[in-house]
């Protein structure tokens, strides 16, 4: 069983092809503000379904039942009552002073988060970056973000936002000199809409002219691994090399891949084309490297506190995970920040 | 300065007795259910202390049995400890014919106080690929594993030896050989999560990392990725890591969980808003198990007290009894904590 046939199954098992397609033309044809016409669902962000009378009607059955338990255990019941809410009232108490605490945290760790910023800043010249990283012992080789999609009145908010995020994201990480930038965002609702990648491809060539000049305009391409796309930059020659990979991927690539890797692979059992024995963990990486991508060595959540949100589990065994705390914003200083960090840690598996 | 103090006659009896009364405090709001913990920096401990590596694991064990009896009396219902990593077996050889011989000479002290162990309650499980395991150590941990099945109160899971890559491709396996016996086996997320090593287990709330190291090391990947488990790193050593900073992230974790509704803290992402508006579209106000309020807590100890139908009176002397116990317990755990730490990869 060659490796390729089996990502190739995947593929062809999720209606996807199974070479990989380019659809630069494709993207280009597709005007830029048509998009504008149909924005993006808005994310169910409440799960209040239930009206007050339900909660009104819900409160007096608990009081209700709650009386009837007292009157089954009058001795030991009541005492054990005092004594829960001594111990809550504690707790409740602790939870004050944590809130005090954290706010004066969260005071300074702003204070700090500003002080960076304008301490590292990039001012739209590669040049300055470049100084920045040349300082590193080492840097990734591939970076892996984790983005969020705001809500669409938040300051960059929204799919306007997401792609403006990822346009500064790839000049700053080509500046860098880094040549695989992966882009995962949960609801993926970048990916699924041509229009919007169009609109991706021409605010990348837009901010990378605004950093580079564009004349020389860096080279890049956009992946996404799920349908097995690619875009190429607007001034691709065949011959010459691509300075960055984008890879844009979502939920979908984590578990259910996983999911349908296994689909495959009982498929294939069934029909006796692959033995059990010949499921090992070298299989199962080649596939997944193969429909995912590859193991990010940084990766950096621009969010206030860690949230993995179902990222990839097969991918970041060894990964080097990056956050900073009450940070709200895709920011420059962040980004050097986590490199510097990085730069400073060495990983010996098992050693 | 904290060794001199515990040379203190009634210092460890006051130890235990803060440790019960925090459980108390505690367990009437939010607590964790299934709290992960990846024991890094024993060697580099024993290194910067001058003291034999040897040694380091030995003090990890002790820290190890101390964090976990402050769990369990906080009310976490399982924890799982990375006690010994595969690629462990890549460190010299003297070293790994160490640590299994520690290893075997811990589980077989369980095993002969297998009756203690009962008393506490503390079900023990070896999570990991048998296959890697000598033979000898391999049948001393089934008979422990035999000895300590009926417990009911906690669960400890020993990662040992594991790696979350080779638990993965285990259930993958797993699942296509389910699939060529039944045919009509619908594979999913949950098929997957079904053959797990930790499939028995409540899912992950809080995945604890010591050594300041922010890498997961191949542990619990497919459970922690969730977007319903919050990861915390700690920078201290694990020898170094007191029941004092323990209580500090349960703490951290508690008033996330009553303030945010979410164990991470605060977040921008839209994720589990989704998900629970996916798989609930109402959440039951009667449901006492999620409220934080007496009832939930009543319904727990009633729990408690229905498990332990057979011993009422045991039940009292347990309490009495448990600091006693508690030390023999983790000596069972000695076993993991000492192999472990430092399970994979360790920061300069």
């Amino acid at each position: 069983m060659t490796s390729s046939k089996l990502s190739d199954h995947v593929r062809s098992e999720a209606k996807v092809n199974t070479s990989l397609k380019d659809i630069t033309s494709e993207i280009n044809s597709l005007s830029v503000d048509s998009s504008r016409s149909n924005g993006p669902e808005k994310p169910p962000n409440s799960i209040r379904n239930s009206s007050l009378v339900d909660v009104v009607k819900l409160t007096l059955t608990d009081l209700f039942n709650f009386a009837k338990l007292k009157a089954h255990q009058q001795t030991s019941s009541l005492l054990e009552l005092i004594q829960f809410y001594i111990y809550h009232f504690i707790l409740l108490f602790v939870f004050v002073l944590i809130t005090i605490y954290k706010s004066i945290q969260t005071s300074y760790r702003k204070f700090f988060i500003k002080f960076y910023t304008l301490t590292y800043y990039h001012n739209k010249s590669p040049q300055l970056i470049r100084d920045d990283v040349n300082k590193l012992s080492k840097i990734p080789k591939v970076l892996s973000c984790i983005l969020d999609l705001k809500d669409k009145d938040d300051e960059m908010g929204g799919i306007d936002g997401l792609i403006n995020q990822i346009s500064e994201l790839s000049a700053w990480t080509i500046s860098a000199g880094i040549p695989y930038l992966q882009i995962y965002e949960y609801n993926g609702k970048l990916l699924g809409n041509k229009q919007y990648l169009s609109k991706l491809n021409h605010s990348i060539s837009k901010n990378l002219s605004e950093y580079f000049g564009s004349s020389i305009l860096p080279n890049y391409s956009i992946k996404i691994p799920h349908q097995n796309f690619i875009i190429y930059g607007p001034n691709n020659n065949s011959n010459s090399e691509i300075d960055l990979t984008i890879s844009l991927i979502s939920r979908v690539d984590g578990k259910p891949t996983i999911v349908e890797l296994t689909k495959t692979m009982s498929e294939l059992a069934i029909s006796n084309e692959l033995s059990i024995r010949d499921i090992s963990i070298e299989l199962v990486d080649e596939e997944l490297i193969e429909l995912v991508g590859p193991e990010p060595d940084l990766l950096i959540y621009f969010g206030p506190n860690l949230d993995l949100q179902d990222f990839p589990p097969w991918h970041i065994r060894l990964t080097e995970i990056y956050w900073e705390p009450d940070n709200y914003d895709v920011n420059y200083s962040i980004l050097i920040r986590a490199l510097q960090k990085y730069s400073n840690c060495t990983v010996n598996v098992g050693k | 300065m904290s060794d001199w103090i515990s040379t203190f006659p009634g210092y460890e009896q006051l130890l235990t007795t803060a440790k019960k009364v925090f459980g108390k405090i505690i367990s009437t709001g939010p607590v964790p259910r299934h709290v992960g913990i990846i024991m890094d920096g024993n060697r580099r401990y024993a290194r910067q202390n001058k003291i034999e590596i040897k040694e380091g694991h030995s003090l990890g064990f002790e820290t190890m049995a101390s964090v976990l009896e402050l769990l369990y009396e906080s009310g976490v219902e399982c924890a799982t400890v990375y006690a010994f990593s595969i690629e462990n077996f890549k460190r010299s050889n003297a070293e790994v014919k160490w640590l299994m011989d520690l290893a075997k000479l811990k589980f077989q002290q369980i095993n002969q106080h297998s009756d203690l162990c009962e008393k506490y309650g503390v079900k023990i499980k070896i999570l990991g690929n048998k296959k890697y395991m000598p033979r000898d150590v391999a049948k001393i941990l089934k008979e422990t594993e035999e000895l300590t099945k009926n417990n009911k109160r906690a669960t400890l899971n020993v990662c040992f030896p594991y790696t979350a890559r080779d638990e993965i491709v285990q259930s993958i396996k797993a699942v296509v050989d389910e699939s060529t016996k039944n045919h009509d086996l619908i594979i999913d997320e949950s098929a997957l999560d079904r053959h797990l090593y930790t499939s028995d287990s409540p899912p992950l709330d809080l995945l604890i990392r010591t050594s300041g190291t922010f890498r997961l090391s191949d542990f619990l990947l497919w459970q922690c990725v969730s977007p319903d488990c919050s990861i915390v790193m700690v920078d201290k050593l694990w020898p170094a890591f007191k029941p004092w900073d323990m209580a500090k992230v349960l703490l951290q974790w508690s008033f996330n969980q009553y303030w945010y509704g979410h164990g991470n803290g605060y977040t921008t992402s839209t994720v589990s808003g989704i998900q629970l508006y996916q798989s609930s579209s109402l959440i039951d106000l009667n449901d006492t198990k999620s409220s934080s309020g007496y009832q939930r807590h009543a319904e727990w100890q009633d729990d408690i007290s229905e498990e332990d139908i057979d011993a009422e009176e045991g039940e009292v002397e347990d309490g009495q009894e448990s600091s006693g116990n508690s030390s023999v317990i983790d000596r069972d755990d000695e076993v993991d904590t000492v192999t472990s730490s430092e399970s994979d990869s360790s920061k300069k």
